[in-house]
């Protein structure tokens, strides 16, 4: 069955990992063997019973209180399938986030009312970067209520803030849920809580029900990434995985950025050999021109897909670059040269009046490729149109194209 | 437990192992015999156009089942596996822990050096356990087979950027988004051949495999696939429930896959 991928999002203590726990117990998705290990180590660390440890299975999680590595929870509801993956709430643990929030498309928003906590740095990051991974659907949970009385005092000026946040960084705040909660006390998880009467919606779990994720079209262009070679029985074939489309036995296909025009002979699904394939599969194709090494090329007959020398982004910095960086289409190297236009604050979504990111920034940039890329924007095919980028080795990033320059 | 989309899976599986073999110079896989490694290796013949095109390690301690044996002999000759047998040493006072991380790891060091193979296919799922939970597609260890599990590399986006360490080596884990279930519904669907221990004889079934010490059957009537399938779907119980190494203290598994256990 389809499973839905949901990410948490939210600052650290403010209750993301509790909620999964606790929405796995009050779901029956948690083995009793899983619920009393969590059990025993409340116990052990002399806690009261921290529904976190389901997913928090390090030791220096369970004992320091904290996630510092994504993790996945299976759960099922009235016949549906959820994916919920844990992240990290602490800014040092962010690349951790974005390895887990990238695979949702759905995103719980977990904020905390109780005092002192509200509204936090990670609260609006990562909402903003939820939204810079292209993540459709947001639901915000505002955890903690029973440390508030379930009082609607403190609930509306969260909820009208964030709120507020979402419309200035693009999201439409109307098409988006809110709902009061508390994840110790199962409040509103998958029934409505008799603490918060004045609470109109519907439980979180009901809400998820509505947010479904879009198929990629098999009626789209083709799209596919090359990956290698492989020996086949009529010689080499080309190994790539369709992104977009269909493909079949005879017809021709564009490889990018090399620019040229193959057929395809013969066409390979799972080992054997068929007239046609689609989306999501990995094929093999025998072509009718030897090309060499091209793998990372492009098959595309888009007129989206471009040959990129130089592309307009938005980059997220996890470690501040600018100059020379190595960006990472797909897994596959390019080098090329950052210039920023304009730095935004990621916990205001407002512009910042330097032109030197900081750790944790966003930027507009435009980055000069110093080989030929095959592209596309983000907002016509997310898969072409997104990367990473490395300085001296090491992760410092994340990409989208928003216009390429040609 | 749920049951995902089989063919989803397949693709993820198949795109895993073309990129380990594309990414690294000499690729092996671990080999239990067991159910998840066995669907593993059929899968490889899905990747690489019916044949397993990287060796085959077993770590054999020597005190796995008849079955065990068994069936490595069959199907290693029936699907043409280049299998490399490693004997790693069994001793008598030892157990669980310290017998898996000794002598497993111990051996699985000494094969990995001596072929000098820089990535390693382990068949391990998400849902086995909280710890293999939190593991990346394709993972680093240490020249001393460490995991450095507190600062894993990121990975998203197709970009699998783990970086090799110096006399070091990578992981791979393609099974790692498949649940018990999954793999089930896989063998049904493929007729992947299956040791025959995991069937109910008697009453009982092994659901995990491991070696004859430490390995405790389940009460069970399932003696075919498809009872195995309808018994997984309404359990309450932790697949490696039988796995005395997992349950000795508090954090064995990650203590051992720290050390570098599979």
């Amino acid at each position: 069955m389809h499973i839905e991928q949901i990410t948490m999002l939210g600052h650290k203590d403010h209750g993301k990992s509790t909620l999964i726990g606790s929405l796995l117990m009050s779901t029956g998705s948690a083995t009793e063997e899983r619920i009393d290990d969590a059990r025993n180590t409340s116990k052990r660390l002399g806690r009261q019973f921290e529904p976190a440890y389901i997913l928090d299975a390090f030791s220096e999680e369970r004992e320091g209180g904290l996630t510092i590595d994504t993790a996945r929870a299976q759960v099922k509801y009235k016949g549906k399938a959820f994916e919920f993956i844990d992240v990290p709430g602490h800014e040092e643990l962010i690349k951790n986030m974005l390895s887990g929030a990238s695979y949702a498309n759905t995103a719980v928003l977990v904020v905390s009312a109780a005092r002192g906590e509200g509204i936090m740095p990670q609260t609006k990051r990562h909402l903003f970067l939820a939204k810079m991974l292209g993540i459709e659907h947001f639901v915000i949970a505002i955890n903690k209520m029973d440390a508030v009385q379930y009082s609607q005092d403190a609930y509306e000026p969260l909820r009208n803030e964030i709120a507020a946040y979402l419309d200035s960084i693009g999201v439409h705040s109307q098409r988006v849920n809110f709902v009061p909660i508390s994840a110790y006390s199962f409040d509103n998880l998958v029934s409505k809580s008799k603490n918060m009467q004045w609470y109109r919606g519907k439980a979180l779990m009901d809400l998820l029900l509505t947010c479904h994720s879009k198929n990629v079209a098999e009626d789209m262009a083709l799209r596919a990434i090359v990956q290698g070679t492989v020996e086949t029985e009529s010689g080499m074939a080309y190994t790539a995985k369709i992104l977009s489309g269909k493909i079949e036995t005879g017809s021709t296909v564009r490889i990018l950025p090399l620019g040229k025009r193959v057929v395809v002979k013969s066409l390979y699904v799972k080992g054997k050999k068929a007239k046609n394939a689609k989306a999501e599969e990995n094929i093999a194709i025998g072509v009718s021109q030897d090309m060499g090494n091209i793998r990372g090329s492009i098959i595309s007959n888009s007129a989206q897909t471009k040959v990129a020398k130089a592309i307009s982004t938005m980059l997220f910095f996890v470690k501040p670059v600018s100059g020379a960086a190595e960006l990472r289409f797909n897994g596959n190297k390019t080098n090329g040269t950052i210039t920023v236009d304009r730095i935004i604050d990621t916990t205001t979504g407002s512009p910042k009046s330097t032109q030197k990111p900081k750790a944790l920034d966003a930027g507009e940039c435009i980055i000069r490729l110093n080989g030929k890329v095959a592209v596309e924007e983000f907002s016509s095919f997310r898969g072409l149109g997104r990367f990473v980028f490395y300085k001296n080795d090491e992760f410092a990033g994340i990409g989208v194209i928003e216009k390429v320059l040609g | 437990m749920i049951e995902q989309n089989l063919d989803e899976l397949e693709e993820k599986s198949i795109y895993i192992m073309r990129e380990a073999k594309e990414r690294f110079k000499n690729v092996a896989a671990l080999w239990s015999m067991g159910k998840d490694s066995t669907t593993m290796l059929a899968l490889a013949r899905k990747a690489f156009m019916g044949k397993v095109p990287f060796p085959i390690i077993h770590i054999d301690n020597g005190i796995d089942f008849p079955e065990t044996y068994e069936f490595r002999e069959k199907l290693a000759k029936q699907w043409k596996l280049n299998l490399i047998v490693q004997k790693s040493e069994i001793k008598p006072e030892m157990s669980g822990y310290a017998c898996c991380g000794a002598n497993k790891t111990v051996a699985l060091k000494k094969v990995m050096k001596e072929y000098g193979f820089d990535a390693l296919i382990v068949s391990i799922r998400r849902d086995e356990h909280g710890i293999r939970g939190k593991e990346r597609y394709i993972s680093p260890r240490t020249k001393d087979f460490k995991w450095k599990y507190k600062n894993q590399p990121a990975e998203l986006w197709n970009d699998y950027s783990s970086k090799l360490d110096k006399g070091g080596h990578i992981r791979v884990h393609p099974l790692l988004d498949w649940n018990e279930i999954d793999i089930w519904n896989y063998i049904k669907r493929e007729k992947v051949p299956i040791n025959s221990l995991y069937f109910s004889r008697d009453g009982t079934r092994y659901r995990s495999l491991g070696c004859t010490h430490c390995t405790v059957p389940i009460k069970s009537n399932a003696d075919n696939i498809d009872k195995i399938i309808n018994e997984l779907k309404n359990t309450k119980v932790e697949e490696r429930s039988g796995r005395q190494q997992d349950k000795e203290t508090a954090y064995i598994m990650e203590k051992l896959r720290a050390l570098g256990y599979m």
